[in-house]
C-alpha cells in the first residue's frame, strides 16, 4: 500500500469546498485511486436514481463490458443487494459452483473478473450509491483493504454531501441528478468522438479525459462543449483560454 | 425494475388523455404530475439554449402567472434548471435561501399563493428541451416516491417535446403516443453514445440526432436500446438522406 498516496487521497476527497467542485471529476478520483490503492482490476461508482434504477456515474475504465456489469446489476448482483441491505456485499469467487447471480457472474467472467465487492455510500439511513471493486482473481480483497475501501467511500460520501454547504435534504437529490445528467453528456461526447475518429468508446473516453486534464477543465465541460459544438473536430480549435 | 414503474406512470398519462378523447400531450403530463404528487399546479416551459423561451402549457391561472413571472423577471427556478442541468427543489419559498436565490421571484410567487416550487429539467445530456415546473400552496418537501414519479413524467414530457420539434418524426413518437407507451428506457449508455454517433453520421445537432434515433427505432418496430446497441456496434448506419436509413 502506498501510504503517501493514501493520505493524499483522503485529503483530496475531503477537499470539496472549492469553488469549482465537480461531482463527476470527484467520483473519477475515487474510482481511479481505489484501483491504485486497493489493487483492484477496476472500480466504479453507481448512484441510486429515484426513478428506481442504479446508474453508473464514474468508472476507472470505460470498456463496454465493465459498463455492462453495472447496468446488469439493476436485475441482479452485489450492487443491488448492497442497496437493498445497506451493507457491504462480497463475491469472492464468481466462477465457483452454483453462483448467486448467474447472469452477472457470466458477464464478469467475460470481462476477466472473478471477485467483486460492493461498498455502500451511506448518508444516515439512506444509501445514495455504492463503490464497486472488481478483482481478476478469486479470493476477493483482504480485510484491511476493504476497510480502507469503505473509508474512501465514506469520506467521498461526506465530501459529496458537503458541496455548497448542504443544509437541505433536497440539495442532495438535485446534485445527484445533475451528476447523472453529466454522465449522459459524457456518453454523447464519447459517441460523437468515436464516430468521428472511428475509434472505440473506451479510447474516445480517454481522449476526452486526457484533454480535460491537460487543459485544466472539467470533463463534463469538455464533453458538453464538444457535443454542442457545430464541428466534430477534436481536440477543439484553440478558441479560448482554459479557465482556472 | 424501472420499466414497470415507468409504464405505470405512463398509463396514468394515457388514461388522462383518453378521458378527454385526445392523444397524450405535455398537458396530460402536467395534469398527472399535479395529481400524483399532490401539488397545486404545473407548467411546461420550452427552452432555447440555456434560457426559458415560452410557456407551452399550464394547468391553472396561478401556474400561468408563476411561469410568466419568471420569463418577465429573468430569474427563478426554471432559469436555474436550464443553467445547471439539474432539478431545483424549493420546498419552502419562505426560507432565507429562496429569498437570497431569487430576490424578485420569491416574494411575487409567495404573493400568488405558492408555498413550494419544484422545477425539473426536460434535458437529456446536452439536449435542453425545457422545464417542468410545479407548485404547491403549502410548503414542504417532495417524498422520494413523488420525486421519482415526477422524474419519470419529466422523461415523458422530454420525449414529447423532442419528438414534435423535428420534421420527419411525426410518424415516430407522435404515433407511438397514440395510446401506446413511448420507449421511456432513456437511461442506457448506448442510447446516449448512439445519439452522439448520429450527430456525425447525419450531420445534425444532438437534439435532432436523438429524435431521428427514436423515429428510426419506431419505424422498425424495435426497442430503442436494441437499435442503439446496433449503432454502437456499427451494425447499422443511418445515412444523411432519410430514405437511406437502415442499410447496414
Amino acid at each position: 500500500m502506498d501510504t503517501e498516496l493514501l493520505s493524499d487521497t483522503f485529503v483530496e476527497l475531503a477537499d470539496t469546498m472549492v469553488a469549482d467542485f465537480d461531482v463527476i471529476d470527484f467520483l473519477h478520483l475515487l474510482t481511479d485511486r481505489s484501483v491504485l490503492l486497493l489493487a483492484a482490476g477496476a472500480a466504479g461508482v453507481v448512484l441510486a436514481d429515484p426513478r428506481g434504477e442504479l446508474r453508473v456515474a464514474a468508472a476507472s475504465s470505460e470498456e463496454a463490458g465493465l459498463l455492462e456489469l453495472f447496468q446488469l446489476q439493476n436485475d441482479q448482483g452485489p450492487c443491488l443487494e448492497c442497496f437493498r441491505t445497506g451493507r457491504a456485499v462480497s463475491a469472492t469467487d464468481l466462477a465457483g459452483p452454483a453462483p448467486r447471480w448467474p447472469r452477472f457472474a457470466e458477464a464478469a467472467a467475460r470481462s476477466g473478473f472473478r471477485s467483486v465487492e460492493a461498498l455502500p455510500m451511506r448518508l444516515r439511513d439512506q444509501v445514495i450509491g455504492a463503490l464497486n471493486l472488481f478483482g481478476a482473481g478469486p479470493g476477493g480483497f483482504d480485510a484491511a483493504d476493504l476497510r480502507i475501501g469503505q473509508a474512501l467511500a465514506d469520506v467521498a460520501t461526506i465530501g459529496l454531501l458537503q458541496e455548497r454547504n448542504v443544509r437541505r435534504r433536497e440539495t442532495v437529490a438535485e446534485q445527484l441528478q445533475g451528476a447523472l445528467n453529466s454522465r449522459v453528456v459524457i456518453e454523447q461526447a464519447k459517441g460523437k468522438l468515436a464516430e468521428r475518429l472511428s475509434i472505440d468508446m473506451d479510447r474516445a473516453f480517454k481522449m476526452l479525459r486526457d484533454y480535460a486534464r491537460n487543459s485544466n477543465q472539467h470533463l463534463t465541460d469538455v464533453a458538453r462543449d464538444f457535443v454542442d459544438g457545430a464541428t466534430a473536430d477534436f481536440p477543439p480549435p484553440a478558441r479560448r483560454q482554459p479557465h482556472r | 425494475m424501472t420499466d414497470s414503474r415507468a409504464l405505470a406512470v405512463w398509463a396514468q398519462v394515457a388514461a388522462h388523455a383518453a378521458a378527454h378523447g385526445q392523444r397524450p400531450s405535455v398537458a396530460d403530463v402536467c395534469a398527472v404530475a399535479v395529481s400524483s404528487a399532490q401539488l397545486s399546479g404545473s407548467w411546461v416551459v420550452a427552452a432555447r439554449g440555456t434560457d426559458p423561451d415560452f410557456v407551452m402549457c399550464v394547468t391553472d391561472p396561478v401556474s400561468e402567472q408563476l411561469a410568466e413571472l419568471q420569463l418577465t423577471l429573468g430569474e427563478g427556478p426554471c432559469h436555474d434548471v436550464l443553467a445547471s442541468a439539474r432539478p431545483v427543489l424549493a420546498g419552502d419559498l419562505g426560507d432565507a435561501e429562496s429569498a437570497r436565490r431569487w430576490p424578485a421571484f420569491t416574494p411575487a410567487a409567495c404573493q400568488l399563493g405558492a408555498g413550494a416550487v419544484f422545477a425539473l429539467p426536460l434535458i437529456v445530456g446536452a439536449i435542453r428541451a425545457g422545464v417542468l415546473g410545479l407548485y404547491r400552496g403549502a410548503p414542504g418537501p417532495l417524498s422520494g416516491r413523488q420525486f421519482g414519479d415526477l422524474l419519470i413524467l419529466a422523461d415523458a414530457a422530454t420525449v414529447m417535446l423532442l419528438g414534435s420539434e423535428h420534421a420527419g418524426t411525426e410518424n415516430g413518437d407522435g404515433a407511438a403516443l397514440d395510446g401506446q407507451a413511448p420507449d421511456l428506457a432513456l437511461h442506457r449508455a448506448e442510447i446516449d453514445q448512439a445519439t452522439g454517433m448520429l450527430t456525425v453520421q447525419l450531420g445534425v445537432p444532438v437534439a435532432e440526432a436523438f429524435a431521428r434515433l427514436r423515429a428510426y427505432a419506431y419505424s422498425q418496430d424495435r426497442r430503442l436500446a436494441d437499435v442503439a446497441g446496433d449503432i454502437v456496434a456499427r451494425r447499422i448506419r443511418l445515412g444523411r438522406d432519410p430514405g437511406q436509413d437502415g442499410g447496414p
